[in-house]
């Protein structure tokens, strides 16, 4: 009873101070600001799909118009011949796009480091230069866009230590402190009650913004995302709480606890967080490709500089069924066949070489997890990363769909090329509708 | 006021949880340097054996058509600088490897942000994250009851009994405190010349010198704010938590909020949209391995007029080479209005959010801080524009070898050895001097310097009343 005569009588406390009321405020436009700067990219990447769906249909028409009018293909480009699988699957605009989830209106995470569409060609290969994030201004990304996790990650922390900081340090200071431990019976219940007004109102505040957030794209439509999300923002509003709480438990005064909460804060959001990645820098520096830059030059030349007997062995290793093809049973070789066919050879190569990148890549991010017991801040923020794929491993699995999709496109144009198959029309739309444009979350 | 001034750094020294901060702060600070130095000079290396490498399968080209070379290409690599063990800036967000080939400008790629999961949102540990955003908080600290203390304890009065003014306290109090941030920055900037020694040159001094100079004045901003505060209020706490809300609003709050609008206001096309406008421009062009393309064929024409003679093949040199070093003029026009266009946009952003300095000096700290240390975006753009006229000088090479070297139109057969390929020169990256791109922080400077002269008439004009008790 005592204790939530304390906890109602917060309330009182809290409307008197305007310096905490102004903190609440500012917490509340940030976080506002937060949440349209998510939602502002998700219809922007939305909108940016929309109009790539838009392009590839023209592109379709295009060379529908081709076979239509008994072309080979624009007559700018002689060599263009879309009657042959190699063309026609060239001409057959894939696009793999990186779709966003609704609930980037909560966390950007890492979506602006990575491109979020690919044109799927048969060379195409994850780390090509279009798979770079948008043309944006580096000192934007580098300083970060302010969204809703921005808010909750740091700022929570900061609102929460102007909302308790002269908690029992005023008291004390004034010398009623012992008069408040005597009317409340337990010193520990009185600095609970108090602790958890601020909890609870920052839980209604958090989750007000929250609904909000969800009017601004379809986040409900999501599964349980939402209170997923909410259930991770609310832990670490505990984890906070916790640790404050026993900061105002064992300090003496005022300025002291304000000084303490601001070195964990600190700690937790800057020294440690900081000295995790400059380590993670040393122990693996930035990987310059040197492994796929090798592959799209020397092994390609390589490949290609290889006798047709040897293209042909590695082929039929790759393609067992190859080997039961029109042109393989052929005893005329046909040069140009090879040479369409030797990009699934590169391909292997260029597999290879991504998947060391992927294994270099895959030790840093164990190296990261290695330091979640002391570094709180990135874990929570990988996590809800994890929550609104935006993850690093959701970029990761993009790559890996494209890897998919450029394997089955090979496949198809070798199988196709060596059955010489004729391309028309029919065909060529069979060959969009296999090789349609995917969307992944 | 010296004695003032003697008499504060007496009482900070006695304070053995002063001299513990100071002793762990300086003990970080260190590290940072330390760490920053290694991490650099490891990224060096592996920028080395990448650049090696590939100079090494460049100079390695037995014999090969020109035109071949120059699809094969070269790569570039973004090179680590010393500077930026100080302050980081963009460096981790922007792309590392540039690729250089004929026909197209490429975009540089494989950021380093890019190639694992989310760690810090403010950087790696180097000394600007320490200075920016840790060293301020400390100086808050150590003046926000400077003199709220004194009034409390009836010091104030005695002071001024025995003859000293309130305006020279106030301003002792500002400048103690100031000076422990310039021995924190004198630390680090010894540290640094001692750990780099050997690489000192005179624009580094320079920069460094620009460097120090625009954290003392940020620093002076916030220990006379401080300090002022805490002539005003009586309560040393609202002081203190006064001075933590403006260092909130000024680090949290408004960069990033400003850099978003400034990316609103003057936007940058898409990815897409960008590519396709140069694809529909290139498409307006000549292109070079088309023959029968128009502009080609106009292009063959006026050469034949100019030699006199009636067909390609009875030219003195290799008319195919011509067409592509015509593609390539005409691409680099289209690059140059394009590319040119994101670096129009991205200065603009860059004024807007210069202009910020106006409502938070903290934006024009950062700007100085990376600019200076040749870290931010200006002199990433100044390494992207080396590279593009290395690009075109080295496709142009490519070109006349083909032109010129004495092979006939329509031989692509025809192959330079290597004798050729060592020749072309690699690219060397000539780090951007401080003279050449000084102007563009003169906002940022002199928005730092009314600060100051702000802080001084608040101190001079806002306490005058104060209340000595």
């Amino acid at each position: 009873m005592r204790s939530l005569k304390t906890f109602l009588f917060e309330w009182k406390h809290f409307v008197g101070s305007p310096f905490k009321i102004l903190a609440v405020l500012l917490f509340i436009i940030a976080s506002m600001y937060g949440l349209h700067n998510g939602a502002d990219l998700y219809h922007k990447q939305n909108a940016e799909i929309e109009r790539i769906n838009e392009e590839v249909e023209t592109k379709k028409a295009t060379i529908l118009s081709y076979f239509k009018n008994n072309e080979k293909g624009p007559s700018e480009h002689p060599w263009v011949d879309i009657t042959t699988p190699f063309w026609a699957i060239y001409n057959t605009p894939t696009y793999h796009f990186k779709n966003p989830s609704p609930t980037l209106v909560y966390n950007i995470g890492q979506t602006e480091q990575y491109g979020f569409y690919k044109l799927i060609t048969t060379s195409s290969s994850g780390y090509d230069a279009d798979m770079t994030k948008e043309i944006a201004n580096p000192e934007r990304i580098q300083s970060g866009t302010l969204d809703f996790s921005f808010v909750i990650l740091f700022l929570l922390p900061l609102l929460l230590l102007v909302l308790l900081y002269n908690i029992k340090g005023q008291e004390s200071e004034h010398g009623f402190l012992p008069l408040i431990f005597v009317q409340t019976g337990s010193k520990n219940w009185w600095l609970l009650s108090r602790t958890a007004f601020y909890t609870v109102l920052l839980l209604i505040v958090i989750f007000g913004l929250m609904v909000y957030g969800a009017m601004l794209t379809k986040v409900f439509v999501a599964d349980t995302m939402f209170w997923n999300l909410l259930l991770w923002v609310t832990l670490y509003l505990f984890f906070w709480i916790t640790l404050y709480f026993l900061i105002l438990k064992y300090g003496k005064n005022t300025v002291s606890n304000t000084l303490q909460m601001v070195g964990v804060w600190l700690l937790f959001a800057f020294i440690i967080p900081a000295t995790v990645q400059q380590w993670i820098a040393i122990e693996k520096p930035t990987n310059l490709m040197v492994d796929l830059i090798d592959v799209s030059r020397d092994k390609k030349s390589e490949i290609n500089a290889q006798p047709i007997a040897v293209i042909d062995a590695q082929l039929f290793q790759l393609y067992p069924a190859l080997k039961e093809t029109k042109v393989a049973k052929d005893t005329i070789i046909v040069q140009k066949v090879r040479g369409y066919s030797s990009e699934a050879l590169i391909n292997l190569e260029i597999k290879k070489a991504t998947q060391s990148i992927e294994a270099d890549n895959r030790i840093k991010n164990e190296l990261i997890s290695k330091t979640y017991w002391y570094n709180p801040i990135t874990y929570f923020q990988n996590k809800l990363n994890q929550l609104t794929h935006t993850d690093y491993k959701d970029y990761e699995a993009f790559r890996n769909n494209i890897r998919k999709s450029v394997d089955t496109r090979i496949k198809m144009m070798v199988f196709d090329t060596w059955n010489d198959i004729t391309i028309d029309k029919e065909k060529y739309l069979e060959y969009n509708s296999t090789l349609p444009n995917n969307a992944y979350y | 006021m010296f004695q003032i001034i003697k008499n504060e750094w007496r009482f900070l020294v006695r304070s053995r949880i002063f001299l513990g901060i100071t002793i762990a702060f300086s003990a970080i600070m260190l590290l940072s340097i330390f760490l920053g130095n290694y991490q650099i000079k490891k990224q060096e290396q592996t920028y080395q054996n990448a650049k090696d490498h590939v100079r090494q399968q460049w100079v390695s080209i037995d014999e090969m058509n020109p035109h071949s070379a120059a699809h094969y290409g070269t790569y570039v690599f973004k090179p680590s600088n010393l500077l930026s063990s100080l302050d980081e800036g963009v460096n981790s967000v922007t792309g590392n490897v540039l690729r250089v080939e004929g026909h197209v400008q490429n975009e540089i790629i494989h950021s380093e942000a890019s190639q694992m999961q989310a760690v810090s949102r403010f950087g790696k540990l180097k000394p600007s994250l320490l200075l920016q955003y840790i060293v301020p908080l400390l100086l808050i600290f150590l003046a926000f009851n400077s003199v709220s203390n004194e009034k409390q304890s009836g010091r104030l009065k005695l002071l001024v009994l025995q003859g000293a003014k309130p305006i020279q306290l106030i301003f002792a109090k500002t400048l103690s405190v100031w000076l422990y941030g310039i021995l924190l920055l004198t630390f680090i900037m010894t540290a640094y010349a001692l750990f780099n020694s050997q690489n000192l040159s005179t624009d580094i001094v320079i920069r460094t010198g620009l460097f120090f100079s625009t954290y003392s004045l940020y620093y002076f901003i916030i220990c006379g704010l401080t300090v002022f505060f805490s002539a005003r209020w009586q309560n040393a706490t609202v002081a203190l938590t006064s001075m933590l809300g403006i260092w909130i609003i000024w680090t949290m709050f408004i960069p990033n909020i400003l850099m978003s609008s400034a990316e609103k206001w003057h936007a940058l096309p898409s990815r897409n949209e960008f590519q396709s406008a140069m694809t529909e421009d290139r498409s307006k062009g000549l292109d070079g391995h088309n023959p029968t393309d128009k502009r080609s064929i106009e292009l063959k024409e006026k050469v034949l007029k100019e030699y006199g003679v009636d067909s390609v093949s009875q030219l003195p040199l290799n008319f195919d080479g011509m067409r592509m070093q015509a593609d390539e003029d005409y691409g680099n026009s289209v690059w140059d209005k394009h590319f040119g266009n994101n670096r129009a946009i991205l200065k603009q952003q860059k004024q807007s959010f210069q202009l910020g300095g106006i409502v938070n000096p903290f934006i024009s700290l950062q700007n100085t801080s990376m600019g200076f240390m040749a870290s931010d975006n200006l002199h990433h753009q100044a390494f992207l524009l080396q590279v593009e006229n290395y690009r075109r000088v080295f496709i142009k090479m490519l070109n006349d070898k083909q032109i010129f070297g004495g092979s006939k139109t329509g031989n692509w057969s025809w192959k330079e050895d290597n004798a050729f390929f060592k020749s072309v020169p690699d690219f060397e990256y000539k780090p951007t001097q401080i003279s050449e791109v000084l102007s563009n922080y003169m906002l940022d400077i002199l928005l730092m310097i009314l600060w100051s002269i702000l802080v001084i008439i608040l101190i001079v004009y806002g306490t005058k009343k104060i209340k000595i008790i």
